[in-house]
C-alpha cells in the first residue's frame, strides 16, 4: 500500500518539476539519513512506550497498550504489541549497526534497507491495529473527542506516525527510489493525507494537530523564500502572518458585517500580505544581513503593537477579533468537524510546496541564488536586483497570508498575542533547524519543532510528575519545566547548530558554504553606500 | 582625444568610425569622494581599447559606470547612440554590454555550467545560447572538462575563464574586461590574451583594463591612460607604447 502511495506521487512530482535540469538537483549524503533515522526512531519509540509512563495523560487518547495486554483476548493483541516492540527495536538498532559497520569500513547491502523497511511497515501496521483494537474492546471510538482548546496539543501523535512513514520511505529508498530526499518529502507530507484513511473515523484531535502543523509548515515555507532562497534575513515574519490573519478576520466576521468565503479570503489574505511584503521590502533594498534583520525586527514589533492599540478601530485591541466565520458550503460545515479545515490546509500546503519548488527552479529561483551569491555579478548579468528582491519579500509574505486566512477561521478568534516576536523566532528556528533554503528540510523542521515547542516542552512537567510518582523519584517531579522551556529550547538550538550547522537537511549552498567558507558580496558595497 | 595633462604628441590617426560606446564628460562620486573627473572616451565597433592607469586611478569605477552598477552624477554614456547612463544595470546588460568584473565575482556555489547559464540569464533564444555554450567551451576547452565543478573550487586561471565565458554568454556587442590577467601565471596570461584577440576577431568589441600596461598596449588598437580620475593620455596603442611619458610612468623603462 505504502509502496504505491510513495511511488506514484514521486512520478507525479518528478513530472511536475521537470523544467529544472541542472539547477537545484540535490543528492544528500547518507549521514543525514542516519541522524534522521535516529531522531525518528527515538520519537516513534517515545510514542509507543510513553503510555506506560504517562497513564493520566493518555486518558483522552484511548491509547493504552496495558489495556491491550491485560484485557484483550490473549494472543492476537499481545502478538501485535510484541511486533511493535520488535520493529521499534530493529528500527532503533539498525542505524547503530550501520554506524558500527561504517566505522569498521564494512559495506552494507540492500538487505539492511529491506529489513528496515519491513520493520517500519510492520511497526506502523501493528500500531494502527492496536489503536483500532483498543477502540473495539472499549466499545468507543478509537479516539475520544479532545477539547479543541489547544489544537496543537496532540501534534505529537501525528508527528510520530509521520516519522514512521518517513522511516518506511527511508528503508524503501534503496529499493524503489533513486532520489531519497524527494522520497522523504513525499513520504512526510501525505502521511497526514493517509492517516484518516487508516482509521475508522477521522480522529478530531489528530486533524486539529495536523492543521496547526500545516500552518507552521506554511509559515516556514514562506519565510524560507525570503531567508533561504533570496538570503535576506527577516526577523519579523510574524507581522505578515498577522496582517493576513487580521485582514481575513475583518472580512469574514460580524465586525464590519462582511462575510467573504474562505476561498476568496485565502487569495485576498495572500495578496494583502504580499503587498505589505513588498512595502517592507522597498525601503530595505540596500540593506543586507544584520541591518536588514534589525529593520524587519522593528516591523515585527510594530505590527502586533498596532493591533494591540486598536489602530483605526480595526483590530479590536488586546482582545482581538472574535466571531470569525467558519465556512459552510452546502452540506459541508467547517464548524462541525476539523476534517474540512484539515483537507483544505493539506491541499493548500501541497500546492504551495509544488509552486515553491517550481519557483525555486525557475528563472526567479536562479536569480535569487545569483543574488545571494554575488549581487554585483548578478546585476551585471542582467538580473533586476530590485524586482527580484521585492518578489522574494512579496512571495514569502503571501504564503503567510494563506496561513493567516486559515488560522483565524480555525480558531474563530485572533488576538495580538498570537503574532508576537516568539512566533517569528519559532518559524525562523524551524527553517534553520530543518535546513535553510531546502524545502524538504524546512518541512521536516516544521514537524520537529512543532513537536518540541508545542507538545514536548509544555508537557514535560506532566511526564516528569507521573514518572516521579510511578517510580518514587520525587526530585524529578519537582522540576518546573514550563519555567525552563526556553532554556531547553535554546540549548537544543545551540546544540543543533554545533552538530549540524546546516540544519537537518542542508541545502546545497549551505553545505558548500560550510565546507569552503565561501560567502557572498553586496552591491551597495561596490557603490560605496554600505 | 582629451588631453588634460601636459599633452605629449599623440596623434589620432583613426578613420572616423561610428562609436559603439561613448562616454562624455563623466563625473562619478563615492559619497563625497570624486572618483572620476570628466572622463570621456569612445570605443568603436570592432576595436580592442585598453584603459590603463595606476592603482586607484578609477579604471574599475569607469567600467562599473558603463555597466550601470554606479550612476554618474554628470555626463552621458551612449551605446550605439542610445543614452544609457540613466538605465539600470540589468537593462544595460540586455542592451549588449557584457561585464567581466574585477576579482571575477563568480557565483561560487554554482557549477561552471550554471555560471554560464546565469550569463545567458537575459536571453531567450535557445538556439543561439546552445551555440554560445559551444563557443565558450571551444575557446576554453578546460571549462568543458570542468563544467560540473563548483566555480569556487576552480583555480584562479580557470575562474578567469569562467568570468570571461559568463560575460560572453550574454552575446554582448561590447565586452568589458577588468584585469583579466590578475594573479595568473605568464603562460596562462598568454592563453587568456589569445582568447581575447580571438573573441575580438569574431566581432566582439572589447574594452580592457590592465595593470600590465605593456601587455595591454601590445594587444589593443587604442588606449586611454587614466590618472587619479581623469584621462591624461590617449591614442593608438603603439604610439603610447613608444611615448616617453607612458614608458616612464607605466612601463618602467
Ligand atoms: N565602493 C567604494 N567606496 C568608496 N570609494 C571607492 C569605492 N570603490 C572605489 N573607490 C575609490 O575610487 C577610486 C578609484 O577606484 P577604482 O577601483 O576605480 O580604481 P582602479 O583604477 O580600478 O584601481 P586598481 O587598479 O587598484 O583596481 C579609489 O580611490 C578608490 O578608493
Ligand atoms: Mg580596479
Amino acid at each position: 500500500m505504502t509502496d504505491l502511495a510513495v511511488r506514484s506521487p514521486v512520478a507525479l512530482l518528478r513530472r511536475v518539476t521537470q523544467p529544472a535540469r541542472s539547477m537545484g538537483r540535490r543528492v544528500e549524503g547518507r549521514s543525514v539519513y542516519l541522524i534522521l533515522t535516529l531522531t525518528a526512531a527515538g520519537l516513534v519509540l517515545l510514542g509507543w512506550f510513553l503510555p506506560w509512563f504517562v497513564g493520566p495523560f493518555t486518558a483522552g487518547t484511548g491509547f493504552s497498550p496495558q489495556d491491550v495486554v491485560s484485557s484483550a483476548p490473549t494472543g492476537f493483541a499481545t502478538v501485535l504489541v510484541y511486533v511493535m516492540g520488535a520493529s521499534a527495536l530493529i528500527v532503533v538498532l539498525s542505524p547503530l549497526a550501520e554506524l558500527v559497520a561504517r566505522l569498521r569500513k564494512m559495506t552494507l547491502g540492500v538487505r539492511v534497507d529491506q529489513v528496515r523497511a519491513i520493520a517500519g511497515a510492520a511497526g506502523l501496521v501493528a500500531a494502527v491495529l492496536v489503536y483500532v483494537l483498543v477502540g473495539v474492546i472499549r466499545e468507543e471510538p478509537a479516539f475520544g473527542v479532545l477539547s479543541s482548546t489547544t489544537i496543537t496539543n496532540s501534534a505529537v501523535w501525528l508527528t510520530m506516525y509521520g516519522f514512521g512513514v518517513a522511516l518506511f520511505a527511508y528503508g524503501a529508498k534503496g529499493l524503489v527510489l533513486t532520489r531519497p530526499n524527494l522520497a522523504f518529502a513525499i513520504a512526510a507530507l501525505p502521511f497526514g493525507a493517509l492517516l484518516p484513511l487508516m482509521f475508522h473515523q477521522a480522529p478530531d484531535f489528530l486533524l486539529w494537530a495536523a492543521s496547526s502543523l500545516a500552518i507552521y509548515t506554511l509559515l516556514a515555507l514562506g519565510l524560507n523564500v525570503v531567508v533561504g532562497f533570496a538570503g535576506l534575513l527577516d526577523l519579523g515574519y510574524a507581522a505578515f502572518f498577522a496582517i493576513g490573519a487580521y485582514a481575513c478576520a475583518s472580512l469574514s466576521s460580524p465586525i464590519h458585517g462582511i462575510h467573504l468565503p474562505l476561498w476568496v479570503l485565502i487569495f485576498l489574505g495572500a495578496a494583502i500580505a504580499a503587498i505589505f511584503g513588498a512595502l517592507l521590502g522597498a525601503p530595505t533594498l540596500r540593506l543586507r544581513g544584520d541591518y536588514l534583520a534589525i529593520v524587519t525586527l522593528g516591523f515585527g514589533e510594530i505590527i502586533p503593537d498596532l493591533a494591540t492599540n486598536n489602530v483605526f478601530n480595526l483590530t479590536g485591541g488586546p482582545n482581538g477579533l472574535p466571531g470569525i466565520d467558519q465556512p459552510k458550503i452546502g452540506p459541508v460545515d467547517f464548524g462541525t468537524s476539523p476534517q474540512w479545515y484539515y483537507w483544505s490546509i493539506v491541499a493548500v500546503t501541497l500546492i504551495s510546496v509544488l509552486l515553491l519548488r517550481n519557483l525555486q527552479r525557475a528563472r526567479v529561483g536562479r536569480a535569487w541564488v545569483a543574488l545571494r551569491e554575488d549581487e554585483v555579478a548578478a546585476a551585471a548579468t542582467g538580473i533586476n536586483t530590485t524586482t527580484t528582491k521585492l518578489l522574494a519579500f512579496a512571495i514569502g509574505a503571501s504564503v503567510s497570508g494563506l496561513a493567516g486566512a486559515f488560522y483565524g477561521s480555525m480558531l474563530t478568534a485572533i488576538s495580538p498575542d498570537a503574532f508576537q516576536f516568539q512566533v517569528s523566532i519559532a518559524v525562523l528556528s524551524i527553517i534553520v533547524l530543518g535546513g535553510i533554503g531546502n524545502i524538504t528540510g524546512v518541512i521536516l523542521g516544521s514537524f520537529v519543532l512543532t513537536f518540541v515547542i508545542f507538545w514536548a516542552l509544555p508537557h514535560a512537567h506532566e511526564w516528569s510528575a507521573t514518572f516521579a510518582h510511578n517510580f518514587n523519584v520525587s526530585a524529578v517531579g519537582n522540576i518546573n519545566f514550563p519555567q525552563y522551556t526556553y532554556i531547553i529550547y535554546g540549548a537544543a538550538l545551540i546544540l543543533m547548530m554545533l552538530l549540524r550547522p546546516g540544519g537537518l537537511l542542508p541545502s546545497r549552498a549551505r553545505r558548500i558554504e560550510l565546507q569552503t567558507g565561501v560567502e557572498s558580496e553586496s552591491l551597495a558595497a561596490v557603490q560605496g553606500r554600505a | 582625444m582629451t588631453a588634460t595633462a601636459p599633452a605629449p604628441p599623440v596623434a589620432q590617426g583613426d578613420a572616423p568610425k561610428p562609436a559603439l560606446l561613448e562616454l562624455r564628460a563623466i563625473d562619478v562620486f563615492y559619497g563625497r569622494i570624486q572618483a572620476l573627473r570628466s572622463v570621456s572616451l569612445d570605443v568603436a565597433d570592432g576595436e580592442i581599447v585598453a584603459l590603463i592607469g595606476s592603482n586607484g586611478a578609477g579604471k574599475t569605477t569607469t567600467l562599473h559606470t558603463i555597466s550601470g552598477l554606479i550612476h554618474p552624477s554628470r555626463g552621458e554614456i551612449y551605446l550605439r547612440g542610445q543614452r544609457i547612463n540613466t538605465l539600470g544595470a540589468e537593462r544595460i546588460a540586455r542592451l549588449g554590454v557584457g561585464h567581466s568584473p574585477e576579482g571575477r565575482r563568480l557565483f561560487q556555489r554554482m557549477t561552471v555550467r550554471e555560471n554560464l547559464e546565469m550569463g545567458a540569464y537575459a536571453r531567450r533564444d535557445r538556439e543561439g545560447m546552445r551555440d554560445d555554450y559551444e563557443r565558450v567551451y571551444t575557446l576554453f576547452p578546460r571549462l568543458r572538462e570542468r563544467h560540473s565543478q563548483l566555480a569556487g573550487s576552480l583555480s584562479g586561471g580557470e575562474q578567469q575563464m569562467v568570468a570571461i565565458g559568463r560575460a560572453l554568454m550574454s552575446a554582448p556587442s561590447v565586452l568589458l574586461l577588468d584585469e583579466p590577467s590578475l594573479g595568473l601565471a605568464p603562460v596562462l596570461v598568454d592563453v587568456i590574451f589569445e582568447v581575447i584577440r580571438e573573441i575580438n576577431a569574431k566581432g566582439t568589441t572589447i574594452l580592457l583594463i590592465e595593470q600590465n600596461a605593456r601587455l595591454a598596449l601590445k594587444n589593443a588598437n587604442r588606449a586611454y591612460v587614466l590618472e587619479t580620475g581623469s584621462i591624461s593620455l590617449s591614442g593608438p596603442a603603439e604610439e603610447l607604447l613608444n611615448s616617453p611619458a607612458v614608458q616612464r610612468a607605466y612601463l618602467g623603462v
